[in-house]
């Protein structure tokens, strides 16, 4: 009863802070938004904005609503929000939320994806390298982990494009589908196979490595010197022992990861014209189309607010004794480890 | 006297000889063992010819060789030339300052305010320190190139001290949270306290004090810091939102890379990469030295 109890102050207590960085961040990026210069005008007329009268952009910017003071205009813009209206996207024209919708979809598929398979191959790497530590195959890993998360994620996604699109004509080198293609599983899959390898590449190693160093620390516990003297096998401790008590912790990385994740989203999709919430972020920031900024921001938020209590929510379950503070002392500690 | 004494004394024993320890010479390079040699040669001759590009360059780097466009790497232009018919081999000696500049004035800002943030909220009482520590965990809600991209929307004309400027305003949260959690161990210790009473303000106890007392620690992260930030300027130029086409530096020498891809041309991809990541791994490496090992009990395994 009191545990349960404790576990559903802590989600309130997490939705509040929810509510409050939504507010915070859709201040700031309304604020942010009206201060920058480049006219909204010119977004949404296009070039006939040079021909108009002075008259006629007047009576523009009182029919968009860009007269009035900044904190009105807000006021307005959350008031339509809540009703589910968020303001007409400058550049295309339409519902920012008609817009972004479809695009959904595709991020959420790219980047769960390419998640899954981070953390899977992160944990494996990470229990290889563990179980052979400090011979010279984990130092060559370890090597070349780290020169390869160095490498500029939207660099790795041109090179791959001329190697095997251009050059050897394997893979398709942008979108989503092919034209008239969009139900063909396979045709959707095969287009998502060079940002997939982009964004695993690219954080592989910063998540293996991490869950190595704890892995590490774990090996060098007592339990582990009464299991071996038990006579269990090498594979047998670190597979039943140590990643199980590894476990909240790779959970809460996870839970942590996922805004580095989704940046990696952005520049796979920018990369490859993938049709998704960052190539569109990217764009609706070039072409100053704010309202449609304002729902990309919205939404990331809530992806990744979401997604960091449901991981909370798994590590309640699966390990008791986690609480909050320990979840808060780890992310320190995984920052100042990181690479 | 002294000469009386040695021949007062008589030393009995054949063979007798001086002990002398034997001093061993040092191979070389002894001194160098675990220290990133080849990483410090290798960002040195890239540092050195970015310095001296006038020397080093056969091609005015801003000239556009008209009648040379796209053409492949030869004995004329070493790298080749990218779509604007410019020197790729000058580009890269040239834009390699705009590039080196940008990483270390975004080391500076973030440092600044990394250890500043991390200093007051680390010596102040725990309320403001709570609500000091939201701020990052706010900004690390978001993902950074979200931001980055919220802050470049708002500048007008980009130039270096911009782009740094918003690269370290959004990069400082690992250092600021690091600081503070230094700060918060050595705060309580007898010579912080002394300082104190001697009345020392906060300022003094932070650059006597504290700084000197994390610094190693925080060595491993400032460094290495260079590296994202030169990778964040290069994603930037290339999403077209970073330095204009006209201020050469790697980022923006990649920015052509969409329009190189149709034309097949790769040198004008892989060359500024390659020397950006060749840079990029060097500083790494670099960073590594500086952390400092803690020492492990055996591998029980």
């Amino acid at each position: 009863m009191g545990r349960k109890s404790a576990v559903f102050k802590k989600i309130i207590n997490s939705a509040l802070w929810f509510m409050l960085t939504m507010f915070i961040l859709s201040v700031g990026v309304f604020y942010l938004a009206r201060l920058a210069p480049g006219d909204p005008l010119q977004s949404f007329y296009g070039d006939s904005v040079e021909s108009m009268t002075a008259q006629e952009l007047d009576a523009a910017r009182v029919r968009l609503g860009l007269d009035a003071p900044i904190y009105t205009q807000y006021i307005k813009w959350i008031v339509n929000a809540v009703h589910g209206d968020f303001g007409l996207s400058l550049k295309y024209k339409m519902p920012a939320l008609e817009v972004i919708t479809p695009l959904i979809g595709n991020t959420l598929i790219l980047g769960g994806t390419a998640y899954i398979l981070i953390f899977l191959f992160a944990t494996l790497l990470a229990l290889f390298c563990a179980m052979n530590e400090d011979t010279p195959i984990d130092r060559i890993i370890c090597k070349v982990g780290t020169a390869a998360y160095y490498i500029p994620p939207f660099w790795l996604g041109v090179v791959l494009v001329l190697i095997f699109s251009i050059n050897l004509n394997w893979l398709p080198s942008s979108g989503a589908y092919d034209i008239s293609e969009s139900n063909n599983i396979i045709n959707r899959i095969q287009h998502m196979i060079l940002p997939l390898i982009v964004m695993f590449l690219s954080h592989l190693w910063y998540y293996a490595y991490m869950i190595r160093n704890k892995l590490l620390d774990e090996v060098r516990k007592d339990y582990v010197l009464l299991a071996k003297s038990k006579g269990c096998t090498k594979t047998e401790i670190v597979f039943k022992h140590c990643l199980r008590n590894v476990a909240p912790t790779i959970v809460s990385i996870m839970a942590i990861s996922i805004p580095h994740v989704l940046s990696g989203t952005y520049i796979a999709e920018s990369v490859f014209n993938y049709p998704g919430i960052g190539a569109l972020s990217v764009e609706s920031t070039k072409y100053h189309d704010y309202n449609l900024l304002m729902l990309v921001v919205l939404v990331t938020g809530v992806m990744v607010i979401l997604s960091s209590i449901i991981a909370q929510s798994i590590n309640e379950v699966i390990d008791p004794r986690m609480k909050l503070m320990e979840v808060s002392a780890w992310r320190e500690n995984a920052q100042s480890n990181s690479l | 006297m002294a000469g009386k004494c040695a021949e007062q004394f008589v030393i009995v024993g054949a063979n007798y000889k001086i002990h002398a320890s034997e001093v061993k010479k040092q191979p070389f390079g002894h001194g160098l063992k675990g220290k990133p040699i080849l990483s410090i040669i290798i960002l040195g001759i890239i540092v050195l010819g970015c310095i001296f590009a006038e020397k080093v360059y056969n091609h005015d780097p801003t000239g556009f060789y008209l009648e040379n466009l796209s053409e492949a790497p030869n004995a004329n232009f070493y790298f080749g030339t990218d779509s604007l018919g410019r020197d790729i081999f000058s580009m890269i000696w040239y834009g390699g300052r705009v590039s080196i500049i940008i990483g270390l004035l975004s080391m500076v800002i973030i440092t600044i305010i990394g250890v500043s943030y991390g200093c007051i909220s680390g010596i102040a009482n725990s309320r403001i320190d709570v609500g000091m520590m939201r701020v990052p965990e706010l900004i690390n809600s978001v993902p950074i190139l979200l931001l980055v991209l919220l802050l470049t929307s708002i500048m007008g004309t980009r130039n270096i001290m911009k782009i740094s400027l918003v690269i370290g305003v959004t990069g400082w949260c690992a250092l600021a949270r690091l600081v503070r959690s230094e700060v918060r161990q050595i705060r309580n210790s007898e010579y912080v306290l002394a300082a104190r009473c001697m009345g020392g303000n906060f300022l003094h106890i932070m650059c006597r004090h504290l700084i000197p007392n994390f610094i190693s620690t925080i060595m491993f992260v400032v460094v290495s810091s260079i590296s994202s930030s030169m990778s964040m300027e290069s994603t930037l130029s290339f999403l077209g939102l970073g330095l204009p086409v006209d201020v050469i530096s790697w980022g923006s020498m990649l920015s052509l890379a969409n329009k190189a891809l149709l034309l097949n041309t790769w040198w004008v991809i892989i060359i500024p990469g390659a020397f950006l990541v060749t840079t990029l791994v060097c500083i790494t490496n670099i960073a590594y030295y500086f952390r400092k090992e803690v020492t492990k009990r055996e591998n029980m395994l």
